[in-house]
């Protein structure tokens, strides 16, 4: 489905993506894991357009290196934000109604529109203004919006930061459904560990913008390597 | 939204059943239905687009000119001229809108308002010269606009004012149209967000460029609307004076809260009149309203009004 080759990005002397090839299989969730700025949050930016790159990018066999952020959104590409963006004038319908209006290219689609707020369990919340929601409901309504615009390959940006654990179980049944129900594929990138291992199929990890570890989450995460470098960090971090 | 925008129009088109025979006030009254539609321009792309553009006068100033222009070289009947000059208009917009998508905030109003500098050297200089505006002189004579034989010249107040009113509807609604679609719905996104707008599939390029290409139309068009009215232009309208009362019109109707701003405009040109016997003061004491405005009624006098019939609570709703 993804296939980055070659990922570069440097940002003035700083390379904060060096040298990353990487295959995101359809169906798959994908895990990303890495530690502070490691580059995860860049490589999202690459996949969706958002800077300039050296490599090559392929979502299902077309090259999309170089196009536009809205453009990659109406190929099938949608993401989230690690810092929590909403539309603070506008309310959580109307904001569901901005991804399916623009970023499905099928059509602006009042039914699905309503279908995602239920699936979301936001029907109470349809009329209340996106800034007014608190950080659970920001983040539900990132992905709710993202989900309008049916996407193929939906990623996901440490969706769990800030959440408590009961909180953090919901959230890996809902997007066990959003993968099983809606057969979308779903890359994460998350700090806690038994999140990736329960959930992902393949995890990748990655430190200082190149891949140290990739492949089954268990063998991945007794790697000593892996070990060594990021998970006393993730342990000690929650963002 | 459209219920207010009603009230306020019908109480304007009645306003010739008590002040008819008074052409100063008539005029009064043209003025506040051509400034509201410059000001609700204004607030779409500021207030809702959230695209600082300082280039409101300057549009308005360029449509005059290009109306009067293509009217006087090239025969072209005044009521068409007006629509081209709104073409015109738009074009330049779009131009001046280009280089504005990469810029952020402070950066669209420098670019925006270079445009305003620059339109006075032009319009007075040899290339403006060149192409009709008349230079320092400004161009002293322009035809009225006709319709069916009867020419609507400032002797003719009340049937200018109909017309003007004929015209600001017009406006207002493609205004209130745009806001209610899904257009309104992309600027507001592109305001809130412009990452996660892009993440959903907006183009911040084509909703930027056509916000910028409908309120120069809309201005444009009213500019030269304007020209055949008063029958004269000359660079004055481009001191400071006019662009500071719009902003004041604005602040006044609150910021993206049309119909608002049509209340400012209403507010502001009464007030301006009320104020010219106190001279030179008048400028001090509108400027120190505008503070005291900012500070005290952040959503302008449209927040009053929908405080008024809602009651308190949805507007604290809406703030937050
Ligand atoms: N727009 C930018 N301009 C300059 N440097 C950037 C930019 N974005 C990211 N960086 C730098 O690139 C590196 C990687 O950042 P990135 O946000 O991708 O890390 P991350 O793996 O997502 O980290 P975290 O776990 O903290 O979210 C960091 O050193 C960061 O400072
Ligand atoms: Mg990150």
């Amino acid at each position: 489905m993804l296939q980055a080759i070659n990922l570069t990005k440097k940002f003035g002397e700083l390379v904060a993506v060096d040298d990353l090839s990487f295959t995101v299989e359809k169906g798959q969730i994908f895990g990303i894991a890495g530690p502070n700025g490691a580059g995860k949050s860049t490589v999202y930016n690459l996949i969706t357009g958002f800077f300039p790159f050296e490599g090559k990018l392929l979502f299902n066999g077309e090259d999309i290196s170089g196009k536009k952020p809205h453009r990659i959104a109406q190929m099938g590409i949608a993401r989230t934000f690690q810092v929590p963006h909403t539309f603070p004038s506008l309310t959580v319908e109307q904001a569901l109604s901005v991804g399916s209006r623009f970023g499905d290219n099928t059509g602006f689609d009042p039914e699905y529109v309503d279908h995602l707020l239920d699936f979301l369990d936001f029907q109470e919340e349809r009329y209340n203004l996106t800034g007014n929601l608190d950080l659970i409901g920001k983040k539900k309504l990132m992905i709710g919006a993202a989900l309008a615009t049916r996407p193929k390959l939906l990623m996901l940006d440490e969706p769990m930061a800030g959440s408590n654990a009961h909180e953090i179980q919901d959230l890996m049944e809902f997007i066990r459904r959003i993968n099983d129900e809606m057969g979308v594929t779903i890359i994460i990138i998350e700090h806690f560990m038994k999140v990736l291992t329960e959930l992902t199929e393949t995890l990748l990890i990655i430190e200082s913008g190149s891949k140290i570890a990739s492949g089954d989450p268990d063998i991945v995460t007794s790697n000593k390597h892996v070990v060594e470098c990021y998970l006393g960090d993730a342990y000690a971090s929650d963002n | 939204m459209g219920a207010l925008m009603a009230i306020i129009y019908g109480g304007l088109a009645l306003m010739p059943i008590f002040v008819g025979g008074t052409d100063h006030l008539m005029h009064i009254l043209i003025m506040i239905l051509i400034w509201g539609v410059v000001a609700s321009c204004w607030d779409l792309i500021m207030g809702f687009a959230g695209i600082f553009s300082f280039g409101q006068v300057a549009f308005f100033v360029i449509g005059a000119y290009a109306s009067a222009i293509v009217a006087n070289k090239f025969g072209i009947p005044p009521i068409f001229a007006i629509f081209v000059a709104g073409g015109i208009t738009a074009a330049i917009g779009v131009l001046v809108g280009l280089p504005c998508l990469r810029l952020k905030g402070a950066y669209v109003a420098l670019v925006t308002f270079a445009v305003h500098m620059i339109l006075e050297p032009f319009l007075k200089g040899p290339m403006g010269r060149a192409i009709g505006t008349g230079g320092s002189r400004g161009i002293l004579t322009i035809q009225p606009i006709e319709i069916f034989g009867f020419a609507f010249t400032p002797d003719h107040k009340v049937a200018v004012f109909y017309l003007t009113l004929v015209l600001a509807i017009l406006c207002s609604i493609i205004i209130l149209m745009v806001i209610r679609s899904f257009w309104g719905t992309a600027f507001l996104a592109l305001k809130d967000s412009e990452d996660f707008s892009a993440s959903l599939g907006v183009s911040a390029f084509k909703y930027k460029l056509a916000v910028f290409a409908l309120t120069s139309f809309l201005t444009g068009m009213v500019g030269g609307f304007y020209g055949h009215y008063v029958g004269m232009l000359s660079t004055r309208m481009l001191g400071i004076d006019l662009f500071v009362t719009l902003m004041i019109m604005l602040v006044i109707g609150g910021i993206g809260h049309f119909p608002g701003a049509i209340l400012g405009a209403i507010v502001t040109v009464t007030l301006n009149e009320m104020l010219s016997p106190l001279g030179s003061y008048r400028p001090l004491i509108l400027g120190g309203l505008v503070v005291v405005l900012v500070l005290f009624l952040p959503d302008g006098v449209i927040g009053l009004v929908r405080r008024f019939f809602n009651g308190k609570s949805k507007i604290q709703e809406a703030d937050a």
